[in-house]
């Protein structure tokens, strides 16, 4: 895929955002009377983006340090920069981009809470790597909503790949456990599992993708495993508590942040960073399948402030 | 992972304890910390800001008196405006005089819609109607069925005509289909829509304009953040939105989005969603849900719990007992046998602002967690003389060893059996009475 094109569909998903209402960045940085209400207007940015109390103090906290008479004269340009800067490195991240390794098997686990969107994800996911000619096949370990094993048989004709089949009310370490059986028969290098949503404090459900780990660990020792954990750009502060619940049962190698394309900022995913240092690693951004991009922070940031 | 905001406060006061009134510098910093744990809860900031400029107001006037912690006070003043804002009595859900009721259900994806609508026609099926789920969402992949599903579980009719009606035009085939049927409450679940999707936005103002609908009710995350405000706007904006739906409250999220929601579109919130089974759905109550957006742990529940576990004067004497020192095995094994009812120690702890940094609540809470447990301390008490219950002290080792043949059980269980009733009694002459945890 096309990197230039990727960044322009996902800046268009935004543009209706910017539209609708009017992003006070632009005025924040040129209209500002003084320090203190520039700081009062960034504090209000940082929170409506839903980044946090503690992360947007310590951001704050780097502006209150500067003198602000020097810049004066630029109208707070400046400061915009530094905004971005201090956004991008926190969100800057060592862990690699999704790979797939050729030699091995790739699996991909998604999990979330309820309606964080893991099932579409999964689609969409699948949709981009069979377009690059991989084998994959779809597992429903989501066997507990009602209609989820339909919903990804749906997604995964769309995409022209398996999914092996299960039903309602079986055990999802054992869907998972077939999966791996099946890929490995029928020389698949992809498995994509979709598990059922699950809030965070639910010890019981906890233990049961604790439990679906441990038979990929068994099954598929020599395999590259994805965690992907879905987080709802809509989310509040409720998302750190979900990533770190999530994190600490699973080792969660990145978080694919979903549902862009409406009006919230997604800035959580800065706080869950700052916390946590889970990376974010995948962005989907409006309904259809070819909706989703790696994740860049530059571009993040640029289409959060332009 | 947020300190309580009783413990916030209690280190604020302890400063100021002997002072009996709070100066403009107390005040501002009692302000900063509701703030915060405003912020932290999802309460929009411009919320946050216009409540906070009206609060600082009413904590000047109202006079911090003398005799009462000024901690409670603060409280008892931002929870009273948290409560009112949220609305002071129930609003059930509005019932046509010329049936069928028809409430449609409305929100962006993944909020919950779907769950909701069968939890709701559970709801009015338990009050003697005779409730129609019709499936609308045409566009999400397997959506229809899920209902379907989900219906056919809790054996609640669904009338869905696939894919390729408009929605419109499924809910007037709908009411023709439930007058035969004799069904009077029509529940719509809809397709989950961006507030900016005008195509989608404009489906739901189709249905609005030309079906008599009672209710419009909104379906909210509760884990939902700052942007919750912008989009319940356009919904409210679209279709004049009736009500409101909290959905997920079962995790650990505080909340806030309800106070946002209510201050800034005064919908009143109906119904909470606490759980994935069809029952997990309660009536809304703006004072349990202003301490928990406070993160004062769920006062009101507990006070609710024991009162149904105590009567009145059971408490007041109980209370009395404590006072004067006079609490003893007797009432110790009575008090274990009761809170069990009223759920394990533990969580009764976790309940109560105070209780939930006590030092050896560990051990405490072992007791009563289990039934073994109770009947080995029911054994022990019943080996005891009646001087020896209500005046343990008297309990020396001669007296143990006579108690432990007599009731089958080791020393060690005696030691610790009076350990942890000295370490309660002990806990209770420092901690809040049973009394005083109401705000009223």
């Amino acid at each position: 895929m096309n990197i230039k094109n990727i960044f322009s569909q996902f800046k268009e998903g935004l543009y209706k955002t910017r539209k609708e209402f009017s992003n006070k960045l632009g005025f924040l940085f040129s209209n500002s009377k003084d320090k203190i209400d520039f700081l009062e207007k960034l504090e209000e940015l940082l929170i409506l983006s839903d980044l946090g109390t503690s992360a947007t103090a310590e951001i704050m906290n780097e502006f209150q340090q500067i003198n602000f008479r020097e810049y004066k004269e630029n109208n707070f340009i400046f400061f915009k920069e530094k905004l971005k800067v201090i956004l991008i490195d926190i969100l800057n991240s060592t862990a690699p981009d999704i790979k797939i390794n050729e030699n091995r098997l790739n699996i991909i686990m998604l999990v979330g809470v309820n309606g964080s969107g893991k099932t579409s994800i999964a689609g969409k996911i699948a949709y981009r790597l069979k377009n690059i000619n991989n084998d994959i096949i779809m597992v429903p370990a989501d066997t507990f909503r009602a209609a989820a094993i339909q919903q990804l048989k749906i997604l995964a004709c769309k995409v022209g790949a398996e999914m092996i089949n299960t039903k309602e009310g079986a055990d999802p370490a054992s869907v998972v456990y077939d999966g791996i059986s099946a890929a490995r028969a029928r020389k698949k290098n992809i498995v994509i599992i979709d598990t059922a949503g699950r809030l965070h404090t639910k010890t019981n459900l906890m233990n049961e993708l604790e439990k679906i780990k441990r038979v990929i660990q068994k099954e598929a020792n020599d395999c590259s495993l994805e965690i992907l954990q879905t987080i709802d750009a809509t989310m509040g502060q409720n998302a750190i508590a979900q990533a770190e619940f999530f994190n600490k049962s699973l080792g969660v190698t990145g978080i694919a942040l979903t549902k862009m394309d409406g009006t919230a900022k997604g800035g959580i995913v800065i706080a869950i960073k700052k916390e946590l240092d889970i990376p974010v690693k995948l962005i989907s951004c409006g309904e259809k399948l070819n909706n989703l991009y790696d994740f860049k922070a530059e571009k993040f940031v640029e289409a959060l402030l332009d | 992972m947020f300190a309580s905001l009783t413990d916030k406060f209690q280190t604020i006061f302890k400063k100021i304890k002997n002072k009996g009134k709070l100066n403009e510098n107390d005040i501002k910093n009692c302000l900063h910390e509701i703030r915060i744990a405003l912020l932290e809860a999802d309460v929009n900031y411009k919320v946050v800001k216009e409540f906070i400029d009206s609060l600082h107001d009413k904590i000047q006037q109202e006079k911090i008196s003398e005799s009462l912690s000024p901690t409670q006070q603060i409280i008892k003043i931002v929870n009273g405006e948290i409560t009112l804002t949220l609305g002071c009595k129930q609003n059930d859900l509005s019932i046509s005089p010329a049936p069928p009721t028809i409430i449609m259900l409305v929100g962006l994806q993944g909020t919950g819609k779907t769950t909701t609508a069968v939890k709701l026609a559970n709801y009015f099926r338990k009050k003697g109607h005779l409730p129609l789920l019709i499936a609308t969402d045409i566009y999400r992949p397997a959506a229809i069925e899920q209902l379907q599903v989900l219906g056919e579980k809790s054996n609640l009719p669904v009338f869905s005509m696939g894919k390729n009606e408009s929605a419109v035009n499924i809910v007037k085939a709908a009411i023709k289909y439930s007058s035969k049927k004799n069904n009077d409450v029509l529940i719509i679940d809809t397709a989950g829509r961006l507030h900016i999707d005008d195509k989608l936005m404009n489906e739901l103002q189709e249905i609005n304009e030309n079906i008599p609908l009672q209710e419009k009710l909104l379906i909210v995350d509760a884990m939902a953040g700052q942007d919750a405000v912008n989009s319940a706007k356009v919904f409210c904006d679209k279709i004049k939105v009736s009500g409101i739906i909290l959905t997920k409250l079962d995790g650990d999220t505080r909340g806030g989005v309800a106070l946002s929601l209510k201050k800034v579109l005064g919908v009143p919130i109906k119904f909470i969603g606490i759980g994935e089974k069809v029952d997990n759905f309660e009536p809304f109550h703006p004072e349990r849900m202003a301490s928990r957006i406070l993160g004062m742990g769920d006062v009101l529940t507990l006070i609710e719990k024991v009162e149904t576990a105590y009567s009145k004067d059971e408490l007041e004497k109980l209370d009395k007992k404590m006072k004067d020192h006079n609490f003893d095995l007797n009432d110790f094994y009575l008090q274990l046998k009761k809170m069990k009812n009223i759920g394990s120690v533990d969580q009764i702890m976790d309940m109560v602002p105070g209780f939930n940094n006590l030092k050896n609540r560990i051990d405490i809470a072992k007791l009563g967690d289990r039934e073994g447990e109770l009947k080995k301390i029911e054994a022990i008490i019943s080996s005891m003389t009646v001087e020896e219950r209500e005046n343990p002290s008297i309990i020396n080792g001669n007296r143990r060893k006579r108690i432990s043949r007599g009731s089958g059980t080791q020393l060690s269980d005696i030691n610790r059996l009076l350990k942890q009733f000295y370490q309660i009694k002990e806990m209770f002459k420092k901690g809040p009475k049973l009394k005083s945890f109401s705000f009223n």
